[in-house]
């Protein structure tokens, strides 16, 4: 452990924490694992992070401390936890803690207690949006809290997060937890999936938005709904013809078709403007997705093997020769058995070759 | 494409793969073994069980384990593991959350840690400990304390609440070890008597995690991801619940539930009767749609400079990719089978030497999810639906550092979880690979002392070699009478 006389020592000089014994990190004989060249700076503030958990002091000085350590390791994965129990015992301002999380998930984009966190301190705000009680929640300053105002600056935080990486994980993880919590199902979330495609067409997390905010409210039929489903496969069609190369759409229709329990046949025509197998072999050709649905298409019928086979080759051979060992597979298992696209129920497994011994 | 490493390096040609320079790696690991991890590793202080797990592992796969460690020192990393166990149950991830030195102080902010646990044990089994100083009968005890009422673990216990994040990667963990501890078989634990998790629960969890393209997410609704696809099919095989029959010659139970629960709607719950019965839910609604959604991770946009429209032949966003264009470049393209009649090399652009796979749908190939998916499609029996050498050529070419170790994306320097995860995607290639060879036209197994890395267990993600050490201490412990034993690997 460092020396904690040093000048540096923060916590160490501080009349305010001389009752602090702090503990020194009982690592760990003479071979320990994975061994950190700690700074002193975090190896002190450590110390003393130890002491008051083990007394579980819930006091503002703690605050800052967490605050310090979290700073510096903010996959730590109590003081979190920790820090949320003392905030509420000690009736902190929930709205300055949220402005100090905005920093801090900027800086730490892929960390993802600070977004449990987020979501524990605007539950605690805000415990049930849908009753009017809202300020029924423990008292803090400022009880008695406008629902939209708080909405409002969560989903802008959360639009100014997308602006740095449209795609971050937990951020759109956090805004589905906002949909639910808040009841925003039908408040413009689908505009803003509408606008977050149109700004990249190709963001497949705001694709995944999307089909959650069409199909995952508690109770909706979504896409089993033909009017709802109308508009979706309407809405995809128009976006795979922007950019038909682009799997997010075809996989999103893919999903509407199982949901739905269609036939893929429904959109056969719709796959033939992207790969028309009529025309001279290879020239019209816009979409190796387009290919890869005709295959399951004409695969569950018995009548038009052939024609899936040679969907499947032109995949191989031509379209999407990085997946060539994967159209050879689904060739053979076409071979094997007829009338078996990816769609079909789970096939005998004795007829595939796909039954010999599995590592575990 | 930036190619920073490639230029040190002779390129090989595309059907004699490069070799993988193991002194190079060997002295990356031995250095993360030896002297302290640099500062920047701060933030991954509560992750050393974690990270010691990759140093000691990745040690094991290179064969580097034994010649370069004395017996002494290995004892020592042992005894290291044993300091952070909690005597309740379970391992906590860091020393430096141990709270146990201060008297009549409380210990709920030292909770022991689900990652962690399984991260001790294996790494236990790596280094040859018997298992004999684990709290078996209380880490069994706490684990069911873990699981939640729909059947997901979470990652710590704290004042009897269950926190962490819904994720499959707890329920992954959380398999691991309770297949380290007691196998496979369901119901009480012969020996301890303590009751099993809740089985069916996690089964219908991980269901719900489905998403509507094939993949699997950590909760209903959110985004597939390769991360926690694997973490869900291992889970299921830890399980036994995985939709496939594992043995070449299914019972008349498993031929069964291929036939009642698999429907590509909703999720089937196993009545009481089914149990009765001996059926039990599995998962995994469509299983084939999950290759699907796994091969496709397959992508030659491997830096994201790739990313960049530079051709603008597409109606399309900045966030496009060469993927979204390959199919307009590669309609002259020779395949890989076209390369090799042809005897010549792409003129392409779009060279299909380097092959990587991303985790999610249109974005930029990452070192580790080499391992994420080519260990799911090794789990799903379906390794042979990528191509071995352009992904080896893709780590060992693009995201292999001069230093030893591999980072995330080429010109990376490299960390300790992608370095562990590059030579473990390398194992399961180089195991498919000979699997390819097979074939009696083609030629014959490569005897074990002739491989690059020692085989890896594609589910417990150590070498199949120190898994084995398991069925000996299964034997000693009276949980398993050796029936269900797999062999390993
Ligand atoms: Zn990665």
């Amino acid at each position: 452990m460092p020396d904690h006389a040093e000048d540096e020592a923060k916590y160490y000089d501080d009349p305010e924490w001389a009752d602090i014994e702090p503990i020194q990190q009982a690592d760990q004989g003479p071979n320990p694992l994975a061994a950190i060249a700690y700074t002193d700076e975090y190896a002190e503030a450590m110390a003393y992070l130890r002491t008051v958990m083990a007394r579980d002091e819930k006091s503002e000085r703690v605050l800052r401390l967490t605050k310090d350590v979290i700073e510096m390791n903010p996959a730590h994965y109590t003081v979190w936890l920790y820090r949320a129990q003392v905030l509420f015992a000690t009736h902190a301002d929930l709205h300055k803690e949220l402005e100090w999380l905005n920093e801090t998930a900027s800086q730490y984009q892929k960390n993802y207690q600070i977004w449990h966190h987020r979501q524990l301190i605007v539950s605690r705000l805000c415990p049930d949006p849908a009753s009017s009680a809202a300020t029924r929640g423990p008292p803090f300053p400022g009880a008695g809290i406008d629902v939209d105002s708080l909405v409002a600056k969560e989903t802008s935080f959360v639009a100014s997060m997308f602006d740095k990486d449209a795609k971050n994980y937990h951020v759109w993880s956090y805004r589905q937890w906002l949909v639910r919590h808040f009841g925003l199902w039908d408040k413009g979330e689908l505009e803003f999936t509408e606008a977050s495609i149109e700004k990249d067409v190709r963001n497949n997390s705001a694709w995944n938005h999307r089909w959650y905010v069409v199909n995952g409210k508690e109770g909706s039929e979504g896409v089993k709904e033909e009017k709802v489903r109308e508009r979706e496969i309407a809405f995809t069609k128009r976006q795979i013809r922007l950019a038909p190369q682009n799997q997010s759409p075809w996989n999103y229709l893919r999903g509407i078709l199982r949901k739905a329990n269609l036939r893929f046949s429904t959109v056969q025509d719709f796959c033939i403007e992207f790969a028309d197998l009529s025309k001279p072999e290879g020239d019209d050709v816009f979409s190796s997705h387009a290919l890869d649905l005709l295959a399951d298409i004409y695969a569950v019928d018995e009548g038009r093997n052939e024609q899936a086979k040679r969907c499947l080759l032109l995949l191989k051979d031509k379209y999407d020769p990085i997946r060539a060992n994967y159209w050879q597979y689904r060739l053979e298992m076409l071979d094997k058995e007829m009338g078996s696209g990816i769609d079909s129920h789970l096939p005998e497994h004795e007829t595939r070759n796909l039954t010999s011994a599995v590592s575990v | 494409m930036s190619c920073t490493y490639s230029s040190a390096s002779v390129l090989s040609s595309p059907d004699t793969p490069p070799g993988l320079d193991k002194k190079r790696h060997t002295r990356y690991w031995l250095r993360c073994l030896r002297t302290h991890l640099p500062s920047a590793y701060i933030p991954n202080d509560s992750n050393r069980m974690t990270l010691a797990f990759f140093t000691i592992s990745a040690l094991d796969l290179l064969s580097s384990l034994v010649p370069n460690t004395t017996p002494e020192e290995r004892a020592a990393y042992i005894d290291w593991i044993y300091s952070c166990q909690i005597p309740s149950g379970g391992f906590r991830a860091s020393p430096s959350h141990d709270l146990s030195a201060v008297k009549d102080g409380s210990a709920q902010w030292d909770p022991a840690n689900v990652p962690a646990t399984y991260f001790a044990l294996a790494t236990l089994l790596i280094l040859g400990d018997d298992l004999n100083r684990v709290r078996r009968k209380e880490t069994l005890k706490w684990l069911r304390c873990m699981q939640r009422d729909d059947g997901s673990f979470g990652e710590t216990l704290v004042n009897g609440k269950i926190e962490g994040g819904m994720d499959t990667r707890f329920g992954y963990c959380a398999t691991c070890v309770r297949y380290i501890l007691r196998g496979k078989r369901e119901g009480p634990d012969p020996t301890s008597e303590e009751q099993d998790t809740d089985v069916d629960a996690l089964v219908e969890c991980l269901r719900k995690a489905e998403t509507y393209d094939g993949g699997m997410s950590e909760m209903p609704f959110h985004e597939a991801h390769a991360g926690f696809t694997y973490c869900a099919i291992a889970a299921l095989h830890f399980i036994d619940r995985f939709p496939w029959p594992i043995r070449s010659q299914p019972s008349e139970g498993q031929r069964a539930f291929n036939k009642m629960p698999l429907r590509k709607e909703g999720i089937v719950s196993t009545t009481s009767s089914e149990q009765q019965g001996g059926i039990k839910t599995r998962g995994l609604t469509s299983p084939d749609l999950t290759i699907h959604w796994l091969a496709s991770r397959l992508t030659a946009t491997i830096s994201s400079e790739d990313e960049e429209d530079t051709y603008a032949d597409e109606t399309d966003t900045p966030e496009t990719c060469h993927d979204a264009h390959s199919f307009v470049h590669t309609a002259n393209f020779p395949t890989s089978m076209g390369e090799t009649s042809e005897k010549s090399r792409p003129t392409s652009h779009f060279a299909l030497d380097w092959v990587g796979f991303n985790g999610r749908c249109n974005k930029v190939a990452d070192t580790c999810y080499a391992f994420w998916v080519g260990a799911g499609l090794t789990l799903m029996n379906a390794s042979r639906v990528i191509h071995p050498t352009p992904v080896r050529r893709y780590l060992l070419e693009q995201t292999a550092h001069i230093v030893g170790g591999f980072g995330k994306l080429p010109g990376d320097p490299p960390d300790v979880y992608h370095s562990y995860l590059g030579l473990a995607a390398l194992s399961l290639l180089e195991t498919a690979a000979q699997a390819a060879h097979e074939s009696p036209r083609e030629g014959r197994d490569k005897p074990v002392e002739e491989r690059e890395l020692k085989a890896l267990d594609a589910c417990m993600c150590v070498s199949i070699e120190a898994k084995s050490r398991l069925y000996a201490i299964w034997q000693r412990w009276g949980v398993h009478d050796g029936k269900d034993w797999d062999g390993g690997g």
